[in-house]
């Protein structure tokens, strides 16, 4: 496996495998030699926007070819084979629903296309699954965003997939259909259904999935549960700027700090600290200006994006 | 299978698309009508290669064929709802078959109706000729609907493409280089008429019969055939 890989407990076997996975559209190089395993319960693909999740999970549900490698779910090629397209549900993070049909419509030739045995009665339980009974017989075109997201949901699992492979689910949900979404996959991924998803949102991953797996360029960054991805990224230097009205006695104070690596002085007067450690850094730098009466009037973290936390496990 | 047809047959059935393929469908009757009551009526030469062989067979049925049947997988693609279809465990070959059959539903009796009339009002009457041009008319709407289904998947640009087509191709160099005419489909259609109605339309260069039905076919399955392989080859949006 490339990037950091975090200890996770053994598991089942994989459902899906991907091994030597690279995808590149000329020059362009979207996913570089990823290899990983997705077990049982929900897998979060994390990273920026642009990391090359989408490719992946395309390329995982076989809408994308590979450049190289191979991915097997169930032991099987996913590419070009249809058969085992009974046992996957997937929701694009772009919206495919037909305007001129009613939401049941929809669902309804879902279940169709799929073969499920009852159709209307498996249109009926997943249209009730995400609580739009009352508007499933409007027309989608007329439907929120939010709602249009819900009925792909239930067009998605009116077949029961084995296999749930979800792309920036929660786009344009209000918090009342987040929390309404989680419930849903936690129950799903307990009744044994293989959820993966992707988000480019920390925290979104972090309250729905058991397993992370980061993307960075293309690359698979750091994989494990959770908290030990958390805690790889709060272990990484932060650089914070720092504006005060005395910098070079604040400079000389903070570098007996433990929390501090390293202190550069800004020709426009302000101080750069460096910080591996910036959970004690917030607590101490405050009481320091405090005792040495120093007035600071800016704090701030200079790369704190996701992309640069992202980064930081990329170069590791 | 069914779902894949009811759907595309839905998906084309809008009001505007409706319209436009009846009205260029409206035009070749029409112009039998005029053509009829003009003082300078055409022969049956003339009117067989203007109206029948250039209006209606190279011109009103390859456009209505192509509104249509290059929609048929092209919208999916640029709506980004081929997804829904290549994600179901629903065989390639039906898809395209589903596809294909719902384009000639929908163009195939306008180009039926149009052919009909067309040859009815121009042959007083005859059920043969009527019969004949009718007939050639639907093998022509079934070979661009293949031809078109397939450039529809494979370009973005189809409608445009589809148009040189007709107008260069079928429009142009079939209607004066001999050699083309092997690789027209306007003049596969022209030859069905031939054969159907010996004793109507015996003149004029043409296909021979035999040479139209097994180039006709070879197209036909070939087009199906290459839009099978792309849309399991292609990355679908």
């Amino acid at each position: 496996m490339s990037g950091a890989t975090v200890p996770e407990t053994p598991a089942a076997e994989p459902i899906i495998r991907l091994d030597g996975v690279s995808r590149w559209y000329g020059s362009v190089v979207a996913v570089s030699d990823v290899s990983f395993d997705i077990r049982p319960g929900i897998t979060g693909l994390l990273g920026p926007n642009g990391a090359g999740k989408s490719t992946l999970l395309r390329m995982m549900n076989g809408l994308a070819a590979t450049s190289t490698g191979t991915i097997t779910m169930f032991g099987e090629p996913v590419r070009d084979n249809p058969p085992l397209y009974r046992r996957i549900g997937v929701m694009a993070e772009h919206e495919t629903v037909y305007d001129f049909m009613t939401g049941r419509e929809f669902v309804l030739m879902m279940a169709r296309l799929r073969t499920v045995a009852r159709p209307a009665e498996a249109a009926d339980r997943a249209i009730e699954l995400v609580d739009l009974a009352d508007a499933q017989h409007r027309r989608m075109g007329t439907y929120s965003r939010g709602m249009r997201q819900r009925m792909r949901l239930a067009a998605t699992l009116v077949h029961e997939p084995e296999v749930l492979m979800l792309d920036e689910p929660l786009n344009g949900a209000d918090p009342r259909q987040r929390v309404h979404f989680q419930q849903l996959l936690h129950r799903l991924a307990e009744s044994g259904t293989t959820v993966v998803l992707s988000s480019h949102i920390l925290e979104e991953v972090e309250q729905l999935a058991e397993t992370v797996l980061l993307i960075v360029n293309g690359k698979l960054a750091a994989s494990g549960g959770f908290r030990a991805i958390r805690a790889a990224l709060d272990q990484r230097p932060y650089h914070v700027r720092v504006v005060s009205d005395a910098p070079r006695r604040l400079a000389a104070a903070v570098v007996g700090l433990d929390s501090v690596e390293a202190v550069t002085l800004d020709p426009d007067g302000a101080i750069v600290i460096l910080s591996r450690n910036v959970r004690d850094l917030q607590i101490e730098l405050p009481r320091l200006a405090q005792a040495s009466r120093i007035g600071l009037r800016r704090v701030e973290p200079l790369d704190d994006s996701l992309e640069s936390v992202f980064g930081y496990l990329v170069e590791r | 299978m069914t779902s894949i047809y009811l759907l595309t047959l839905r998906q084309l059935s809008g009001r505007w698309r409706l319209l436009i393929i009846a009205l260029v469908s409206a035009l070749p009757p029409l112009i039998a009508l005029m053509t009829l009551y003009s003082s300078s009526a055409l022969s049956v030469d003339d009117f067989e290669t203007v109206v029948l062989g250039t209006l209606m067979a190279g011109a009103a049925a390859p456009l209505v064929v192509l509104a249509i049947a290059a929609a048929a997988l092209g919208n999916e693609v640029e709506d980004r709802t081929l997804a829904n279809l290549t994600l179901s465990p629903v065989p390639r070959s039906q898809i395209v078959t589903a596809k294909l059959l719902a384009s000639i539903t929908v163009a195939g009796p306008f180009i039926a109706a149009s052919a009909f009339l067309t040859a009815w009002i121009a042959f007083l009457g005859d059920p043969t000729a009527a019969l004949a041009v009718t007939v050639a008319a639907i093998v022509g709407v079934a070979l661009y609907a293949a031809a078109f289904l397939w450039l529809g998947l494979v370009s973005g640009y189809a409608i445009g493409i589809g148009l040189l087509y007709i107008v260069l191709w079928e429009g142009f160099l079939a209607g004066f280089v001999s050699g083309v005419r092997l690789l027209s489909i306007r003049h596969y259609s022209i030859a069905v008429m031939h054969a159907l109605d010996p004793r109507r339309f015996a003149a004029g260069p043409h296909v021979a019969p035999w040479a139209a039905a097994v180039i006709s076919t070879l197209i036909f399955g070939g087009f199906v055939l290459l839009a099978v392989r792309r849309l399991r080859r292609m990355d679908v949006p």
